[in-house]
C-alpha cells in the first residue's frame, strides 16, 4: 500500500493536470468560437456569401440584424501595411475599436472608433483616420496619418500576440509607448510630452512590463473599448 | 504505469536482484521522457493566452506566482523534514511522524505546482526569448521529469543511501530556480500583489 505512494501522488497530479487543461481547452475554444461567430455576422452583414465551412458556426448570430451588427470580439487583428514596413493592430470589442499605427522609430498613431456591419471607421490626432471592412478574419483598408496613407490586409492573431499600451510618469514626463507584438516580433514607440517620439524599450509580453531607464513600464493589452 | 501493482513482488524486497544501474533504468527514461514530452508539447503546441482562471486574484499570472510561491516554500520544508529524517539535523532526533509529514508536504507542493505548469505549457508554450525565460522553459520541463523520477525511484529497495537525497536535490533546485526565474522575479518587476 504505502510503496504505491509515489505512484499515486503521480497520478493524482496527473488527474488535476487533466482536468485542468480540459478547462483550459473548453475556454479557449469558447472564446475561439465567439470571435468565429462574430466574424461570421460581419461577413453577412458585409453582404457577402458565407462560405460552407462557416455555416456550422454561423447558427449563433441569426438574431442580429443584417446591417449594424457590431464586431463584439474581443478580436485583435495585427500586421505589415501594404508595401512598407509600418506595422499596424486593431482591437475591437464591443463595437468599440483601437488601432495603432507604428513603425518602431517616427511613424506612429493612435486611432480610436467604431465596427458594426462589416465596416469599421477609426479617427486619431492629426487628423488620422482608418476605414476598413472586416470579414472572414481579415480587416482590409485604408489608414492616414501625417498626411500619409497606406492600404492595409491584416489577419486576427491571438494572445500574447496583440496591442499593448503604457502611460507614465518619468522625471516629470508623461511617457505614453505603444507596442505592437505579432508572433514574436514587436515594434514599438514612445512619445514624451516634450520631445520626438522614439524608439520604446522592449516589451515583455508574458508579463506585460517594459523598462524605461530604471522605471518599470506597466503595459495593458488593449482591447478597443478604450485607451 | 505498473501493470501489477499488488503484485507480490512489490512486497517482497529483493535487494540482490539487478545492479543500481538496471534498477535505475525505467526511473531516468520515465522521467526524461516526461521533460522531453513538455517541452515539445509546449514548443509545438500554439500558445492560446487562455486557460482557466482561479478566482480571488487579480490574474493569472498573480494566481501563478502565489502558488509558485508556496511550492516554493513547502521545497524548504521538504529540505529540513528530510534532513530531519535522515538524522543530520543537530541536535534534533527524528520524530515518528516526519515520514508522513515529508510525503503529504511533498504532495501538497506537487499538486500546487501542476495547475501553473498547464497555464505555462498551454496559455505561454515553451518560450526563448530572454535568457530568464528560456532558462525558466528549460527548468520548468526538467522539474517534471526529476519529479517523476524520484517518485519511481522511491519504491525501489538495495539502491545506496545517497540516490535519493540527490535526487530529491535535484528536484529542490529545479524548483528554486522556476521560483527564481517566475516569482521572484514578478516580486522585483511589478512588485507583490496579490
Amino acid at each position: 500500500m504505502k510503496r504505491n505512494g509515489p505512484l499515486i501522488t503521480l497520478l493524482a497530479g496527473l488527474a488535476v493536470a487533466a482536468v485542468l487543461l480540459t478547462l483550459s481547452f473548453t475556454a479557449a475554444r469558447n472564446a475561439r468560437s465567439t470571435n468565429a461567430a462574430q466574424n461570421d455576422a460581419a461577413q453577412v452583414g458585409a453582404g457577402a456569401a458565407p462560405t460552407a465551412s462557416e455555416s456550422g458556426a454561423a447558427t449563433a448570430p441569426t438574431s442580429a440584424p443584417a446591417e449594424a451588427a457590431p464586431l463584439v470580439g474581443p478580436v485583435t487583428y495585427a500586421g505589415k501595411v501594404e508595401g512598407g514596413k509600418v506595422q499596424l493592430a486593431i482591437a475591437a470589442k464591443d463595437g468599440k475599436v483601437v488601432a495603432y499605427l507604428c513603425d518602431g522609430k517616427s511613424v506612429e498613431q493612435w486611432l480610436q472608433g467604431t465596427a458594426a456591419g462589416g465596416e469599421m471607421s477609426l479617427t486619431g490626432k492629426n487628423e488620422g483616420s482608418l476605414t476598413g471592412s472586416y470579414g472572414n478574419g481579415v480587416v482590409t483598408g485604408t489608414v492616414t496619418s501625417k498626411g500619409r496613407k497606406w492600404t492595409f490586409r491584416v489577419p486576427t492573431v491571438k494572445p500574447p500576440s496583440g496591442l499593448y499600451r503604457a502611460t507614465a510618469n518619468v522625471r516629470n514626463a508623461t511617457v505614453v509607448a505603444g507596442w505592437i507584438y505579432v508572433n514574436g516580433q514587436q515594434v514599438g514607440i514612445m512619445t514624451t510630452n516634450a520631445g520626438e517620439p522614439r524608439e520604446a524599450p522592449l516589451l515583455d509580453p508574458n508579463s506585460g512590463t517594459a523598462t524605461l531607464d530604471g522605471t518599470t513600464l506597466y503595459a495593458t493589452a488593449i482591447d478597443g473599448t478604450g485607451l | 504505469m505498473n501493470p501489477d501493482p499488488g503484485a507480490p513482488t512489490v512486497y517482497f524486497p529483493t535487494p540482490t536482484s539487478g545492479s543500481t544501474a538496471t534498477k535505475l533504468l525505467i526511473p531516468i527514461a520515465v522521467g526524461a521522457g516526461v521533460a522531453v514530452a513538455l517541452g515539445v508539447y509546449g514548443r509545438l503546441h500554439e500558445p492560446t493566452g487562455i486557460a482557466v482562471n482561479v478566482a480571488g486574484f487579480s490574474g493569472p499570472l498573480t494566481v501563478k506566482v502565489w502558488l509558485a510561491t508556496g511550492a516554493f516554500l513547502l521545497a524548504i520544508v521538504q529540505v529540513l523534514s528530510a534532513i530531519v529524517m535522515y538524522g543530520k539535523m543537530p541536535g534534533v532526533t527524528a520524530p515518528s511522524w516526519i515520514g508522513t509529514f515529508h510525503r503529504w508536504t511533498g504532495r501538497v507542493a506537487f499538486l500546487l505546482t501542476v495547475p501553473v505548469a498547464v497555464h505555462c505549457l498551454y496559455a505561454v508554450g515553451f518560450q526563448s526569448f530572454d535568457t530568464r525565460v528560456l532558462i525558466h522553459s528549460l527548468v520548468g520541463c526538467a522539474f517534471f521529469g526529476a519529479f517523476t523520477m524520484k517518485m519511481l525511484i522511491l519504491p525501489k529497495r538495495g539502491l545506496p543511501g545517497w540516490l535519493l537525497p540527490v535526487v530529491g536535490g535535484l528536484v529542490f533546485t529545479g524548483l528554486v530556480g522556476l521560483w527564481l526565474t517566475s516569482s521572484l522575479w514578478f516580486f522585483e518587476t511589478q512588485g507583490v500583489k496579490f
